[in-house]
Order: structure tokens, then C-alpha cells, then sequence
């Protein structure tokens, strides 16, 4: 792996969880098996249901935290509550703190009517125009006009007010079916970001036993976002009324 | 990721104990992932088919159940708690919240992805505006 100097000065994170498609998941879960990263730690929460996952007799925690160099990881593979998502961005913005991180990037997935399931779009939105530049540099579009709630909306709420920038990454996907085709385009772009090389081969290999293998996790990612979507409509006038 | 061979594969949760909870390990059938949207006019039901091919798939209906059916075009495994369970197909039924209009019905498969297109039955009785 080559790392550009650039990247080699400054700290920086990459955030992935289960949301639309699994498109932060799938994405950020390939990285950090093509850069062979190493975990470091792990972020616990009491709201949490207590989960462990035990792979050759190693047990993993649900949230964990890999490095390599100067780039970091947090991955989540447990979907949160709105609640939940408010902590977790804090610890994250501790994180960045404690590590001197300069920069975050937070990649995700959107529905779009127009979406063509062979060539996907990717989206940007910063938090901070400083990170404008890095749209125009990597010719990435950016997200101009549309709703973000739940888990999303928590962080960049969270991160609108820190001193640490962040960019979200949202690339088209099918909302509600794991979609890691969708996460390639997110893969080639971060990859462009970081001016890292990454080749996307073993993941287009696996991308319809992938689809089969998460349908647990997209389930359970669905039922958390219609939560939130539940918890954020009460009070307003039902639809029909609207 | 598998540290052993260096092989791309997820370290995703939930759980074991859930992995199963709707596919029939005995007839080798896997539960898909769908999805129905509601229109004003017609409802949109979709699956997730992965490793089938169109001439694979079967769909039924009745009054208001759709079935789907399909032959997996390779099996596919899974190792869970150190036993490897195969599957090699996919069925499911859904019930739908109204009657389907079986005449105007479609379906089409495209990515894997089967989408079905059902327009609501709108015959009844007229209501008078005075």
C-alpha cells in the first residue's frame, strides 16, 4: 500500500455503520481488510444490546477501532438509535481529540428515484468549507438539496459544531437490500481522497453471496430506521392531513 | 476477515443464534430480503434475488398473496458454530393489504433484483355527489 504524503501528515478518520444498503459497512469493512489494518480498540456503549462476535476463537466487539499509520478506523457493526447515534458522534469527536485526527469522513448510502443499479452516483457534503476543496479535487458531486435523519443527521449535527471537519459520503443504493455494488463507487472514491490504491476485485467477486450473507443485518438496520423515522414524526400531523 | 487465507469476508453481526431465524435449514430454502411501497394507485413489491438467473424464478398469486420461488444457480454455504449449511433455493410469501388486480399485474428481474408491479383494484361502487 502506498500512502500519499498528504494523507502520511494528518490524521484521519473513516466512520462506517449500518445504514441504507449497508453501503458504510460494506465500504469500510473492504478498506480495512485491502490496507490490512490492525485493531486498536474497541467502543463500548451501556444502551447497547450486549453482543460478541467469535471468529477462529477471537472474540470481537461490535464496535471497533483499527489503525494504520495515520489513517484510522471506527466501525460499527450494529445499527443505532437516534439516541445512541448522539453518544457515539461524541465519543467519536473524543476520539479525534485524544488522537489529533484533522478529519473525518463518514461514508453512507441514499435512495434516489433516478438510480441506475449499474453506475451509481456519489454525493458529497461537508461540514466545514474547508473541506469544500476536496469535492472540486475529486470531482465528486455534491449533495445540494434532500432530507438526512436518524444516525446520519446525529453525527453531522454532532460534528456541524466541533472543530473537526467532516465529509459524508453518500453513494445511490437500493435502501432497503444490502447493496455493496453501491459501496464500490464509495470504495474508488475514498480511495481517490486518500490517494491510496485500492482494487475493488475481491469485493465485485462476492457481491451476490455478500447480498445473501447480510440480509440479518439489513433487517435489522430497516427496523432501527423506521424506529428513528417513527420517533421523528410523533407529535407532527399525520400525513394525510398534510 | 478471515486472517487464514486473507479472503474477503465480513466480520458482521447480528449474532449466530439469529443467523437463521427464517430460512429452513432442512429444505435448503433462504428467506429473501423484500419490500412493499405503497402508491397512490399500485403497490411495488420487490425481492432480493442474488444468484438466480430469470428463467429460475416462479411467481404465484391468489387473492392477495404473491409467492416466490427460485433456484439458487450455485448453492450457496454458510459455516455457523462449526456445521456448513447449504441452500439452494429462496421462497417467501406476502400477504398483501388489499386484493391483487391479476389482470394488469407485471413483473420484471433486473440486478438480481425482482420487481413486481401491482396496480390497486379500484372496482366498487359509486358513490353520488350531491
Amino acid at each position: 500500500m502506498s500512502i500519499s504524503k498528504n494523507l502520511a501528515e494528518e490524521n484521519v478518520l473513516l466512520v462506517g455503520f449500518p445504514s441504507n444498503g449497508l453501503v458504510g459497512t460494506f465500504t469500510i469493512s473492504y478498506l480495512v481488510h485491502y490496507l490490512e489494518m490492525k485493531q486498536i480498540g474497541e467502543i463500548d456503549h451501556p444502551d447497547l444490546p450486549p453482543t460478541l462476535f467469535v471468529e477462529d476463537g477471537e472474540i470481537l466487539p461490535p464496535i471497533r477501532i483499527y489503525k494504520k499509520n495515520n489513517l484510522f478506523v471506527i466501525l460499527s457493526d450494529l445499527p443505532f438509535d437516534p439516541f445512541v447515534a448522539y453518544d457515539f458522534a461524541d465519543s467519536i469527536l473524543d476520539y479525534c481529540k485524544q488522537n489529533k485526527i484533522k478529519k473525518i469522513i463518514i461514508i453512507s448510502g441514499m435512495e434516489s428515484m433516478n438510480r441506475n443499479p449499474k453506475s451509481p452516483k456519489i454525493f458529497g457534503l461537508v461540514t466545514h468549507q474547508s473541506l469544500e476543496e476536496l469535492l472540486y479535487k475529486n470531482g465528486i458531486s455534491k449533495f445540494l438539496a434532500g432530507s438526512i435523519y436518524g444516525t446520519d443527521a446525529a453525527m453531522i449535527t454532532a460534528f456541524r459544531k466541533s472543530k473537526t471537519p467532516a465529509l459524508i459520503l453518500y453513494a445511490e443504493c437500493h435502501p432497503f437490500f444490502p447493496d455493496p455494488e453501491a459501496s464500490i463507487i464509495a470504495i474508488t472514491t475514498l480511495a481517490k481522497v486518500l490517494d491510496v490504491k485500492v482494487n475493488t476485485t475481491d469485493i465485485q467477486k462476492k457481491i451476490e453471496w455478500l447480498r445473501i450473507q447480510h440480509r440479518n443485518l439489513m433487517e435489522e438496520t430497516i427496523r432501527s430506521l423506521q424506529l428513528q423515522n417513527q420517533e421523528k414524526s410523533q407529535g407532527r400531523v399525520p400525513q394525510i392531513y398534510r | 476477515m478471515n486472517k487464514k487465507n486473507n479472503e474477503f469476508k465480513l466480520n458482521i453481526l447480528p449474532p449466530i443464534i439469529n443467523s437463521f431465524l427464517n430460512d429452513d435449514v432442512d429444505k435448503q430454502i433462504l428467506s429473501p430480503l423484500s419490500c412493499l411501497r405503497e402508491f397512490g394507485s399500485n403497490w411495488i413489491l420487490e425481492f432480493d434475488l442474488p444468484l438466480v438467473n430469470k428463467k429460475d424464478i416462479q411467481v404465484t398469486f391468489n387473492e392477495n398473496t404473491i409467492s416466490v420461488e427460485a433456484k439458487l444457480r450455485e448453492v450457496y454455504s454458510e459455516e455457523k458454530l462449526g456445521t456448513k449449511t447449504k441452500f439452494e433455493y429462496f421462497k417467501k410469501i406476502i400477504t398483501l393489504p388489499g386484493k391483487i388486480n391479476s389482470k394488469s399485474t407485471t413483473a420484471k428481474f433486473n440486478e438480481g433484483r425482482l420487481t413486481i408491479e401491482i396496480p390497486k383494484l379500484t372496482a366498487g361502487q359509486k358513490i353520488k355527489i350531491k
